[in-house]
């Protein structure tokens, strides 16, 4: 037994050395390295829609009438130029394939200070099917690493996420991004003050997909269920919407009905897939992106509707 | 449970401390252990498959001792061909009914006919060409007199069922594993960190090499009818990686997690993309089967003792065997056959036997002539595979003609090709990992051995670092575990 007990003893000595090594090897490729040898390391400072500014931004906003929070959807479809000409104060907290595990993290963050009297929230299914590591990425990538993010990373219990968290905090000790200035126009992006991102109008071309089914995870749901319960604790009026995307893509999944039954017994809900009828060439530059033909078309609807059924005036009355 | 996955991570480690220390060195309660360990192993994949692992393990234990026991041949004989049906015929009901049906009505359908067979909705037990094809050299053994019967139920069990070798082999011998199984077993420290030390080179095989591999040769075989001739061979060349990091990574894994058991497997791989024939490539990748299929096929059909035709039939026998080993899929057929009309040549002018030795050994580089006759062997080799890939002996047939195009003149392109172009890299460095250690069993055995030990950890430490940053992070299954 004395071999095994001097193996195990190895093998106990050599973990916290690998761990080691690997942590400087990790630091080490991703200041060296170029970055597409970064597989399995994704820390990119202001990339993925703008998040860094609207971080920045968020720092110093304060109570907004409403909050958008959902994926690229929203920050690529609540152009907050469209809500203040109607006078609303707005603030878009998008982020890219923003899952409801983000969505947490975000408002446990802000709500406070932001105190928004209605909350529209995209529900896009993509979302609910999502492990949500995209997203993660992209909050460790551009704004403060919390407990609550280290505590969603070690949920997501993935690769990607650990390295890319070990180098955040690693720059953040370091302050690395203090003299980062993100250009607020960003190739076709240009970032709107409120959260939006403008891109130059562009149309897309339509193609066919497979039948398919959105299948959701019971993860994401839970998390959407914190959502909606911090959100009721902080007594804020709920939309929950579905941004629309082109008719190709919506037709190709077969239970939408499936999913709006599901958000609809979360309150109230409007799918625009099925309230507008738009032009899957005109109105959207990628397959379910709008074009600003596309926003202002979805964002006077939205409007219409917060005033018609007097969502807004109603938590304003409150 | 994969081995590459957190389950196996914790499941290797409980069995280790559980079989060295619960068990105090006793012999029974060891191999007990290995059994439950390994049942329990199988049954995370699917339980209700455990009964046939059992049933077939039953048959084998309990037909191997009425051979034995049998007064003469003709009633040994009985006994053998009664396991040898049943055994097949599982084989055949999981893994070749629907081929066979499916079949069976094209060819009539091409007379004019119509049969409607139905096809089963089976699902095919993970590892039953590997445990049938254990069981059967065991039987087999026992009929030749070669081995005595084991009238242990358990330890047979264990030589059936281990669980490092029971979903994609290498396929063990009675002769090889038994012994092993019926000796008390002292722990090796040398060994025990040998195994470690193959399970973490497997692992960058399989997580790193492979599964990189695969999302590109998928993207390119998936969507062969767009490329140029150039990336489809890329598509060729990444699934021949592919499919040797996979196989020879598990193989790796499979070979490590035994030794920390004191328990020496068969050795799968030997370095196959260095051969200089065909011949020899066969002697080097999947040797386990290989070998099988020489002892209990090729010999007893006679081998090359009649003269050359029988030579020249038995070999194309053994290949179409094989490749119909693989799968019920026409494309492993012409797989199989392609490598029997390759290795022809050297069957015919008896040069089959001529590279045993390794290649360039004690030296750094190949000769011309050397490197010549690998990258000859190596294309052939990859031409075979993409029979082995392809959906269907159409798209396969597709993927030659394509490649055989003017666009192979040109630089090849896909979506993804800058990110392949990292894994290109990588595969370089793992095929000259593997070039310094061929006189080794497995690249990574004599590297840094007489380093000092912070730098030899050094770099077991910066292999680990290589899966984290490169391992692909979608889960893929073992290929062989299909077969």
């Amino acid at each position: 037994m004395r071999g095994v007990k001097q193996f195990i003893l190895e093998v106990v000595k050599f973990i916290p050395f690998a761990g080691l090594v690997y942590l400087l090897l990790l630091l080490f490729w991703g200041d060296i390295m170029p970055e597409m040898f970064h597989i399995n390391l994704n820390y990119r400072v202001g990339s993925y829609g703008h998040l860094f500014s609207r971080i920045n931004e968020v720092k110093n906003t304060h109570d907004v009438d409403v909050l958008f929070l959902g994926s690229s959807h929203t920050y690529r479809g609540f152009d907050t130029r469209i809500f203040k000409k109607e006078g609303l104060k707005t603030f878009n907290l998008g982020s890219s394939a923003q899952t409801p595990s983000q969505s947490y993290i975000f408002l446990e963050r802000y709500l406070k200070q932001l105190n928004p009297k209605v909350i529209i929230y995209d529900t896009y299914p993509f979302t609910f099917e999502s492990d949500g590591i995209e997203s993660t990425l992209d909050i460790i990538s551009n704004s403060k690493i919390d407990r609550a993010i280290i505590k969603l990373a070690f949920e997501q219990n993935h690769i990607k996420v650990y390295n890319t968290l070990i180098y955040g905090l690693y720059s953040s000790l370091l302050n690395k991004n203090s003299s980062f200035v993100e250009p607020q126009t960003n190739v076709e992006d240009t970032y709107i003050p409120g959260g939006y991102v403008d891109r130059e109008i562009e149309y897309f071309k339509n193609v066919e997909y497979d039948k398919k089914e959105w299948d959701l995870s019971a993860r994401q749901l839970k998390y959407f269920e914190k959502v909606l319960q911090l959100i009721k604790e902080n007594k804020i009026q709920l939309i929950l919407v579905q941004a629309p995307v082109t008719k190709g893509l919506y037709t190709s999944y077969t239970n939408n009905e499936v999913f709006d039954q599901k958000m609809k017994s979360y309150g109230e809900y409007y799918n625009f897939n099925e309230i507008l009828q738009l032009d899957d060439s005109l109105h959207f530059y990628d397959v379910d992106h709008l074009n600003q033909n596309g926003v202002e078309i979805f964002d006077k609807a939205v409007i219409d509707l917060l005033f018609k059924e007097k969502l807004i005036s109603n938590s304003k009355q409150e | 449970m994969l081995f590459n996955s957190l389950d196996f991570a914790l499941f290797l480690p409980i069995v280790f401390l559980l079989y060295w220390f619960a068990t105090k060195g006793n012999l029974r309660l060891q191999n007990i252990l290995l059994l439950v360990s390994s049942y329990f192993f199988y049954a995370c994949w699917d339980w209700r498959f455990l009964f046939l692992l059992i049933f077939s393990t039953l048959l084998d234990y309990s037909t191997g001792i009425k051979i034995h026991e049998a007064q003469n041949r003709k009633k040994k004989l009985f006994w053998l061909w009664l396991s040898i049906g049943i055994n097949l015929g599982f084989l055949g009901v999981f893994k070749y009914y629907n081929f066979f049906a499916e079949s069976f009505a094209e060819g009539l359908a091409l007379l004019g006919l119509k049969a409607n067979l139905g096809s089963l909705q089976v699902i095919l037990p993970v590892g039953i060409s590997f445990y049938t094809f254990h069981g059967l050299s065991y039987v087999i053994d026992l009929y030749k007199d070669r081995i005595k019967p084991e009238r242990n139920f358990i330890d047979y069990s264990v030589f059936v069922s281990f669980f490092p070798l029971l979903v994609a082999g290498p396929i063990e011998r009675a002769t090889h594993l038994l012994p092993q199984i019926l000796k008390k077993r002292e722990f090796d420290y040398t060994k025990a960190v040998d195994g470690l030390r193959q399970i973490l080179w497997g692992l960058f095989k399989k997580i790193v090499i492979a599964d990189n591999c695969a999302e590109y040769a998928n993207a390119i075989f998936g969507n062969s009818d767009q490329y140029s001739g150039s990336t489809l061979l890329l598509g060729a060349l990444f699934f021949t990686f592919q499919i040797y990091g996979d196989f020879s990574g598990y193989s790796d894994i499979a070979l490590g997690s035994a030794r920390l058991f004191g328990i020496d497997l068969l050795r799968n791989f030997a370095f196959p993309y260095f051969s200089r024939d065909i011949a020899e490539f066969w002697r080097r990748w999947h040797i386990s089967l290989s070998s099988w299929f020489k002892d209990y096929l090729y010999i007893p059909l006679g081998g090359s003792s009649g003269g050359m035709w029988m030579k020249i039939r038995n070999t194309f026998i053994i290949f179409l065997v094989s490749g119909f080993w693989h799968g019920a899929n026409w494309t492993f057929i012409i797989w199989g056959l392609l490598n029997a009309l390759y290795i022809m040549p050297s069957i015919i002018f008896s040069t089959n036997r001529n590279n045993l030795e390794i290649v360039a050994k004690g030296k750094y580089l190949p000769t011309v002539k050397e490197f010549t006759s690998i990258a000859i062997t190596f294309t052939l080799t990859v031409f075979a595979w993409i029979f082995f890939r392809a959906n269907n002996v159409h798209h396969a047939f597709d993927m030659i003609s394509g490649i055989f195009s003017k666009s192979f003149f040109t630089l090849p392109h896909f979506p993804e090709m800058k990110k392949a172009f990292v894994i290109i890299i990588l595969v370089i460095l793992f095929m000259m990992m593997e070039w310094f250690g061929r006189e080794q069993q497995y690249a990574l055995a004599n590297i840094g051995q007489k380093w000092k030990r912070p730098v030899r950890w050094a770099f077991y430490s910066a292999i680990l670092f290589a899966i984290g940053m490169f391992m692909q992070t979608q889960e893929t299954p073992f290929i062989y575990f299909q077969f």
